[in-house]
């Protein structure tokens, strides 16, 4: 019996991969990444040519100077106070690699992976989840086939659950895919190098003062790792919030504007909402999990790793058990 | 079998591995953010090793500029600053020279001058340099200039006596250390000068206070090999309104070019 439920339910999701994959959604997300990392790659390689100019191949002065150059604005009156925080600690953290003998940003394609992804994972990587998730639901109703699905003679629930299972395992995918293709492109520009190059990890941050006593190296791979585990979480809220909404909403267009309204306000909410305590329940600013494993601060105040899981964990618990219930007793008009 | 069949058994393939995968990614992130493992770090030097590797090839005219505002260039409208003028200068007259790092820090005093001298970072920078260009001091008896601006009552002789003192005990050492931390180095002192020389009620107490902290630098650098004085003072005495910048505190670009002028005067290089 549970075997013969699981085959009916592998095919269902046999089902929503295919209509997936024929939709060709997956291919446009590679190919924006295809486009995109390249562009980035060559805009950092002329920023690197334009320092090795100034510093050569001398990065122990170039970080020297990068901590004297935010020394100097922690002086200045018209520097916002959240700012300065920012910069301690970060001259704090160049201190320690300093001290270590250990490059921040050695050149590489697998340190250029690791920057980019841990800039992309609160909006660039979500919007490509977005643009596979946010259509799974509301394009069956779109285009009317919402009827044939459900005239089958499958529970709705199983139906949803199918659709949720695809837009999951391709989120991994996702993920995976950008982490290949951004290494892949950038070695060409930079290198393939650095799998095994130290990065420090475990600043614990209190206020403007970094405690290092938690600070420990590990391997550039092994960071990776850990990195894309934490955005695969984030991948996965999104795309159940994203699915939510395109259980809610009938219009692909509306389900996809009201994501990425949710998605930049959270971006924008994070630069300035440091002195507003409560946007730290919102699930939009909790997106930059890979923050706790670099050392930089969380854009509020009594933010950490824990609160962060847990908030992103209740807003993916909610939306699931109202993309269930409507679904399921929702009425399919048109 | 045919493609759509062979599709599926690919994606579901390579999607479930993802998934795992990266479930384990997010776990062993989670323990290790959480739950940090603390082996001390060992990166690529030996840790804890505070002295860097520098390699041997170091110009004599390689300037490294440390100190305050004015080391940093303050009031330049270029941000040039003296070291960096003086490095165009020196390349001006066909001299090989770069500027290794400017590390000046505006309201840097000598107190907090000598805590930054122990930090890698800066050591290594010093290592790098031929010629250390050092500007410290006007902080430590101006205060950046504010206080005496705003203060309704002028500092008091034996206020600024004591000042002096306490300070140029702090720059005895900082001298030493710099010897210590690169002795090849030749080391440039920028001098003070008297910013408020052309404010009557301001002129006699600062005059006096420059020249007392100038003579004793002098003093202490003497007993530095290579050491080198750069004077300033004239300068600033009949010319402020020409050199000084908005501020009425820091060189403008002029003043800088002036300083700069004069170092590479009496660093001597043929031309």
């Amino acid at each position: 019996m549970v075997k013969l439920l699981n085959n009916h339910m592998l095919s269902l999701v046999q089902n929503e991969t295919i209509k997936m994959i024929k939709k060709k959604r997956f291919y446009v997300v590679v190919l924006v990444l295809l486009i995109l990392v390249p562009i980035f790659a060559y805009a950092q390689m002329k920023q690197a040519e334009d320092k090795r100019e100034t510093y050569g191949a001398d990065w122990r002065r170039e970080v020297q100077q990068a901590i004297t150059d935010n020394q100097n604005s922690l002086g200045s009156d018209r520097v916002p106070e959240e700012w300065k925080k920012y910069r301690q600690i970060y001259i704090q953290q160049m201190k320690y690699y300093l001290e270590h003998d250990v490059n921040p940003a050695q050149p590489g394609g697998v340190s250029f992976t690791r920057e980019f992804l841990d800039n992309a994972s609160t909006l660039f990587i979500p919007l490509l989840i977005m643009g596979i998730g946010s259509d799974i639901v509301s394009s069956e109703r779109t285009g009317g086939t919402v009827k044939m699905l459900l005239t089958r003679p499958v529970r709705r629930w199983k139906v949803l659950l199918s659709k949720l299972i695809t837009l999951l395992l391709f989120v991994s995918l996702i993920v995976v895919s950008s982490f290949i293709i951004c290494y892949l492109i950038s070695g060409l520009f930079f290198g393939y190098k650095g799998f095994n190059f130290p990065v420090f990890t475990g600043f614990q941050l209190q206020g403007a003062d970094v405690d290092m006593s938690a600070v420990h190296s590990v391997p550039q791979w092994k960071y990776l790792f850990m990195q894309a585990g934490l955005i695969w979480f984030v991948g996965i809220v999104v795309a159940i919030l994203a699915f939510m909404v395109s259980v809610l909403v009938r219009s692909t267009a509306a389900s996809i504007v009201i994501m990425m309204a949710a998605l930049i306000a959270g971006n924008i909410l994070s630069n300035m909402a440091s002195s507003w305590t409560s946007a730290k329940y919102l699930f939009m600013v909790n997106l930059g999990l890979t923050n706790y494993l670099a050392g930089t601060p969380a854009p509020i105040e009594g933010m950490n790793l824990g609160f962060s899981l847990v908030v992103l964990a209740a807003w993916a618990a909610v939306s699931l058990v109202v993309s269930f219930l409507v679904f399921t007793k929702q009425d399919i008009l048109n | 079998m045919n493609t759509t069949s062979r599709i599926w058994r690919a994606a579901g393939l390579i999607s479930a591995v993802s998934t795992l995968l990266l479930l384990c990614g997010f776990i062993y992130a989670v323990r290790d953010v959480i739950y940090p493992v603390t082996s001390e770090p060992n990166g690529a030097g030996s840790p804890g090793d505070h002295s860097l590797n520098v390699p041997l090839q170091v110009s004599a005219m390689d300037v490294t500029a440390i100190g305050d505002s004015l080391a940093k260039g303050t009031g330049d409208d270029t941000g040039k600053g003296f070291a960096k003028r003086t490095v165009e200068i020196l390349k001006k007259q066909g001299t090989e020279s770069k500027l290794v790092n400017n590390l000046g820090i505006n309201g840097l005093t000598t107190k907090k001058l000598l805590p930054m001298l122990d930090e890698p970072g800066v050591q290594y920078a010093l290592k790098q340099a031929g010629m250390i260009m050092l500007s410290i001091g006007a902080n430590d008896l101006f205060e950046g200039g504010e206080p005496l601006q705003t203060r309704t009552e002028l500092p008091s002789e034996a206020e600024l006596n004591a000042k002096v003192k306490s300070a140029t005990e702090n720059l005895s050492e900082i001298l030493a250390k710099l010897h210590d931390i690169n002795p090849q180095a030749r080391i440039v002192y920028i001098s003070l000068y008297n910013p408020f020389s052309d404010m009557k009620e301001l002129k006699n107490a600062g005059d006096k206070a420059v020249a007392q902290w100038n003579s004793i630098a002098a003093e202490t650098m003497s007993s530095i090999d290579g050491g080198l004085v750069v004077p300033t003072f004239d300068l600033f005495t009949l010319q402020a309104g020409r050199y000084l910048s908005g501020d009425h505190f820091h060189p403008n670009g002029t003043g800088y070019q002036a300083i700069a002028e004069r170092i590479v005067q009496g660093i001597g290089v043929q031309e």
